[in-house]
């Protein structure tokens, strides 16, 4: 472990340091996986670039068109967000079923998407939330929609200059309903064996609109739009959802890992999509 | 009276406000930092092990591999608590993924990280052998020249015409379990610092056994066991992993080669699993029962897949062979308990050492029968448990049994009469189930301490009981403290210290309360008898008319005739008193070929009733309420003793939901507790209660296993009960019982 710690103060610095260091770098937010990472040498970076004295990282502002989320805001802070409790109830669900409240406490959101590790929370629920990351170097900003920024197991679009510094989810329609069902297959602690992440608008009788998306059985968060269109127009009975449950569960390409094997994630996936719809339909939130 | 008084842990602060000098924290003057190089391949014959580079690194200060040990006058290479087989580093040999082959002295972490990708290890491999059964067939790699079928141990026990037992059987169930390989996972890793001076070794680690480190470090070093001192700060953690012998000879032998500077080893998570594991098993269990529940015959096998060295395996596969059979009335039982060499990480003791396994295995067979039979497993269990005076399949006659009432408290806590709500119109189930538990402790052993009074009326304990952070210093100071008539306030505890502190055997297989107990029982009786002589020519009557209690020494017929100890002291001009104590035990020597005779002084007896609610989609399992019970004979302290039987339910859970090492051609795959994972808070039962009985002119029996073992099966029983999935290999994983759910369907179905 021999790296050069940077603190800059300022955003620039911090895209200037980068920009100079470039592969060699690693930028370090709450740490939490990036200390585990150099402690069992899977990274070996000569200059570690804390982004923690960078100014404004930490927002969660209310604008217009949508609410913006800077990527140093603790998962904590998400999780008591009046905002985001009230707004996209499953966000704050979501980053509140991470881990426990010591990680929930220092990990931040940033760092979770950065990370890409499939075995989270916060993608999926960002992912039905049509959420946008904007990454920013010295070469300029752009926006990249999520299902485009997580490209891989582990892997993302960012380049190695490049800063996560907004996080932006869409306003939804009024009155949705939404939820996240984190399945944990071991301990109440855990990572998530499956995450399914659903929203729906209701008309009168029917279901206008349907989003859901699946984490963590697959190497990166997925939506599929044929199976959601199945909803639209339609009253969510048993046998539709069974239909949309089953429609994941025979599309989505699972992994295997020590919290359960391909197959059992599949069989999950159908039962937590089916869940998650019944208690969309129910009214819940 | 200070025994059976809940007073907090004397260093319950220290814990909480992380003072506790704990080992891993110990900084000498002067200090290296020590770190090991480990093989990467599981079997292999070294061909050239080249340090060279590494040795010149500035802040390298030395390096340790087998060729230091191969002279005259140099340490001896192997050691053993029992059979001396495994080498303080590989030599030309490795035979396990993570096997020490040299290690380092440096500066710093980085020096010796920068080190450690300077040595060049040439090896040829050979064919590995990981799974214990296989290790035993014809043709198998073999790990040790004088072990040729790697069988390390075989301990059998045999009572009756097993074959006649099982003919005149109504039934015969066979079912084989296994149990996977786990980690004892204690909070503080293990840990080792040694230096020399003037040819003579200290060492600060945290270990349950610091005579046992003595004996064998002098071994290795050729030193009389008084030149070797071991100190051991309180533990963070032990769980039978820090038994035995572990890191310390590494400590020693770089110390030793450095000289003149200490060197302190502490083990990394991942590093932890590589020093220690618990054994997984395979246990074949076959019993000849009559339709009325009555037993005929019982027959076990079990296979200990002990790894690359015998270590304290040598010991446990016997004691295995004694806790496999169960806690009950059998004419006939036969027992095998083999001990295996395999190509894997060392295996030893593990909370509830060789009883987790084999009470996992005969409680859900217990429950296998009943079912068949139609008799409710409690009913099965009441009727065939051995009480006080039976004749044991060792031949032995019992004394001080309680099966009957442990299991009776645990079931009746959880209700177990009373009806249950299996079902309330959700995909949930709910059932419940029953274990339990016998144990022997260590048949041998002796625990001494050496008790001081001093002139202000302070009281010292010198004793090498080791403060894992059960509470045991508490404990025998609340004993010294009522032995002597004393407050506990005027009780200071120091060791363990080998150079202080008298032999203790060590702090395991919960025989410290006992033995060492005892132990200051005894020690506290002379100490009143010193107090007595000194006080006679005092109070002018003879030491026999004198009476010692509450803080003075008085006329047994004439009480108001008193005069306190300090002054005592104080008038004799005696600046300290001091008498020492000890307790033995000098059972366990069994007939090789039977196992007859007297396998233990005491027998541990605990049991668990539980209930759950099983998620029959996802296969789920949630522990909702559990009830625990153990014999304690006499609780000294009540608040410690319910969290050692509720700790034990916490730390079972673990492996019977979760923990399973994940191994991978050898390569454990999952080395730290992210991956491998231990029980969380959210996850102990909502309710959870427990039970200590105590017996009428019983003395104090440990706790610290008990309520464990049975966890497994209860749990396992009550999802049974809940589904009628029955699962018998370890862990109880939600997918493994959802797909013994959906099989159970699929064969309804097709009916
Ligand atoms: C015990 C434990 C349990 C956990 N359980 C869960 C769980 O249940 N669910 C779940 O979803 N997650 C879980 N996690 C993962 C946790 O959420 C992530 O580790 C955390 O969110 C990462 O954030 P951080 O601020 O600590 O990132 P860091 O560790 O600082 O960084 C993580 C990665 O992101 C990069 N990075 C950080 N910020 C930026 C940025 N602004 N721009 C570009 N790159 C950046 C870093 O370079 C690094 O590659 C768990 C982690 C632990 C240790």
């Amino acid at each position: 472990m021999n790296y050069e710690l940077l603190q800059p103060d300022s955003l620039s610095g911090a895209m200037e340091a980068l920009a100079q260091h470039g592969d060699e770098a690693k930028v370090l937010a709450g740490g939490t996986a990036v200390v585990l990472m150099l402690q069992q040498k899977l990274i070996a970076p000569t200059v570690l670039v804390s982004i923690g004295r960078v100014p404004d990282l930490d927002h969660i502002r209310t604008e217009p068109d949508g609410l913006h989320i800077g990527p140093l805001t603790i998962l904590r802070d998400m999780e008591r967000s009046s905002v985001i409790q009230r707004r996209f109830p499953l966000l704050a669900q979501a980053c509140g079923e991470v881990g426990n409240v010591r990680i929930r406490n220092q990990a931040t959101l940033g760092g979770n998407l950065a990370e890409a590790d499939y075995a989270s929370d916060p993608p999926t629920a960002l992912l039905a939330l049509g959420a946008q990351v904007t990454a920013t170097s010295v070469r300029g900003a752009r926006t990249i929609p999520l299902e485009d920024f997580l490209v891989g197991f582990y892997t993302t679009d960012l380049e190695p200059d490049e800063l996560i510094t907004d996080i932006f989810i869409p306003a939804s329609t009024p009155g949705s309903r939404m939820t996240y069902l984190k399945y944990k297959s071991r301990s109440s602690e855990d990572r998530p064996c499956t995450g399914v992440a659903a929203i729906a608008a209701f008309g009168a009788k029917t279901c206008t609109d349907l989003r859901v998306a699946v984490g963590a059985a697959c190497e990166v968060p997925q939506r599929l739009p044929a199976v959601e269109s199945l909803a639209r127009g339609q009253a969510l009975t048993d046998e539709l959802i069974g239909e949309i449950a089953a429609g994941y569960a025979d599309s989505i390409e699972t992994l295997e890992d020590i919290r359960g094997s391909a197959r059992y994630r599949t069989q999950m996936i159908r039962v937590h999509v089916y869940r998650a719809l019944e208690e969309l339909r129910n009214g819940h939130r | 009276m200070a025994i059976g008084k809940s007073v907090p842990m004397l260093d319950s602060v220290a814990r909480v406000t992380g003072t506790v000098p704990y080992a891993s924290n110990l900084k000498l003057p002067d200090m290296l930092v020590g770190k090991v190089f480990r093989s990467s391949v599981p079997h292999a014959r070294t061909i050239k092990l080249d340090v060279s580079a590494a040795e010149q690194l500035p802040g390298v200060v030395a390096i340790v591999t087998a060729a230091d040990f191969a002279g005259d006058d140099t340490p001896n290479l192997h050691f053993g608590s029992t059979i001396q087989d495994q080498p303080v580093v590989a030599g030309d040999r490795i035979r396990f993924i993570g096997e020490p082959v040299a290690l380092i002295a440096a500066e710093s972490v980085v020096i010796a990280d920068q080190a450690m990708d300077l040595i060049e290890l040439e090896y040829e491999e050979i064919p590995a052998i990981f799974d214990a059964e296989e290790a035993l067939l014809p043709g198998a790699p073999v790990l040790h020249e004088a072990f040729p079928d790697n069988l390390l141990g075989h301990s059998k026990l045999r009572r009756g015409d097993i074959e006649a037992g099982f003919a005149a059987a109504d039934e015969i169930f066979e079912e084989v379990f296994s149990s996977p390989v786990a980690q004892q996972a204690s909070l503080e890793t293990q840990v080792a610092a040694a230096r020399w001076k003037d040819g003579k070794l200290t060492v600060w680690t945290g270990s349950q056994s610091p005579y046992t480190v003595r004996r064998v470090l002098s071994a290795i070093f050729d030193l009389d066991v008084e030149d070797v001192r071991v100190i051991v700060p309180p533990l963070g953690g032990g769980f039978g992993g820090k038994g035995n012998i572990r890191t310390q000879p590494m400590a020693a032998a770089l110390a030793w080669k450095v000289g003149d500077r200490p060197v302190k080893l502490v083990m990394t998570r991942a590093e932890e699993f590589l020093t220690v594991t618990k054994h997984a098993a395979k246990i074949i269990v076959k019993s000849g029962v009559k339709l009325d529940g009555t037993f005929t015959a019982r027959k076990v096998t079990i296979y200990w897949n002990a790894g690359a060295y015998a270590s304290s395996s040598a010991h446990l596969v016997p004691a295995g062979m004694l806790r496999a059979l169960g806690p009950y009335r059998i004419p006939a039982g036969h027992v095998d308990s083999y001990g295996i060499y395999t190509n894997l990480p060392i295996a030893a003791a593990y909370r509830g050492a060789m009883s987790s396994q084999g009470v996992f295995a005969h409680e859900s067979h217990m429950d296998t029968i009943a079912h068949r039979l139609g008799i409710d497993p409690l009913e099965l269990r009441i009727k065939n448990l051995l009480r006080t005076d039976d004749i044991f399949a060792t031949g032995e006659r019992l004394h001080d049994i309680h099966f009957v009432e442990c299991l009776e408290a645990a079931a009746d806590g959880l209700g177990w009469h009373e009806p249950l709500q299996r079902e309330n119109g959700t995909v949930k189930k709910r059932g419940r189930g029953v274990a339990v538990m016998m144990k022997n402790t260590i048949a041998n052993s002796s625990s001494e301490c050496r008790i001081k009074l001093d002139a202000e009326g302070r009281v010292t304990l010198y004793t090498s009981t080791v403060e894992t952070g059960q509470g045991g210093h508490t404990a025998m100071a609340q004993i010294a403290a009522e032995a002597l008539g004393v407050p506990i306030e005027a009780l200071t505890v120091i060791g363990p210290d080998t150079a202080e502190t008298p032999p203790d055997a060590q702090t395991a297989s919960s025989r410290s309360t006992h033995m060492m107990g005892n132990a200051v029982l005894n020690g506290a009786a002379s100490l009143r008898q010193h107090l007595a002589e000194a006080a006679a020519p005092i109070l002018e009557w003879s030491p026999e008319d004198l009476s010692v209690a509450d803080g003075y020494v008085f006329v047994t017929t004439q009480p108001q005739e008193r005069i306190p100890y300090a002054e005592v002291l104080g008038r004799k001009n005696i600046a300290a008193l001091t008498a020492t104590g000890k307790y033995w035990t000098n059972e366990g020597k069994l007939d090789p070929e039977t196992g007859q005779g007297i396998s233990t002084p005491d027998w541990h007896q605990g049991a668990g009733a539980c209930e759950v609610e099983v998620d029959t989609q996802t296969g789920k399992v949630t522990v909702l309420r559990y009830h625990s019970a153990s014999f304690a004979g006499r609780v000294v302290n009540p608040t410690l003793a319910g969290l050692q039987n509720d700790g034990n339910v916490i730390f079972g859970l673990g492996a019977s939901l979760l923990e399973e090492v994940a191994i991978d051609g050898g390569q454990i795959t999952n080395p730290n507790l992210s991956d491998y994972m231990l029980p969380s808070f959210l996850d102990i039962p909502v309710e959870l209660k427990n039970v200590s009985l105590e017996a009428e002119g019983s003395t104090f029996q440990g706790i610290g296993e008990m309520t464990l073992p049975p966890v497994a099966p209860a749990i396992a029983n009550a999802i049974y009960d809940a589904v009628g999935a029955r699962i018998r290999d370890l862990p109880l994983t939600a997918e493994k019982v959802l797909r013994v759910i959906h099989e159970q369907g699929e064969a309804d179905d097709e009916q």
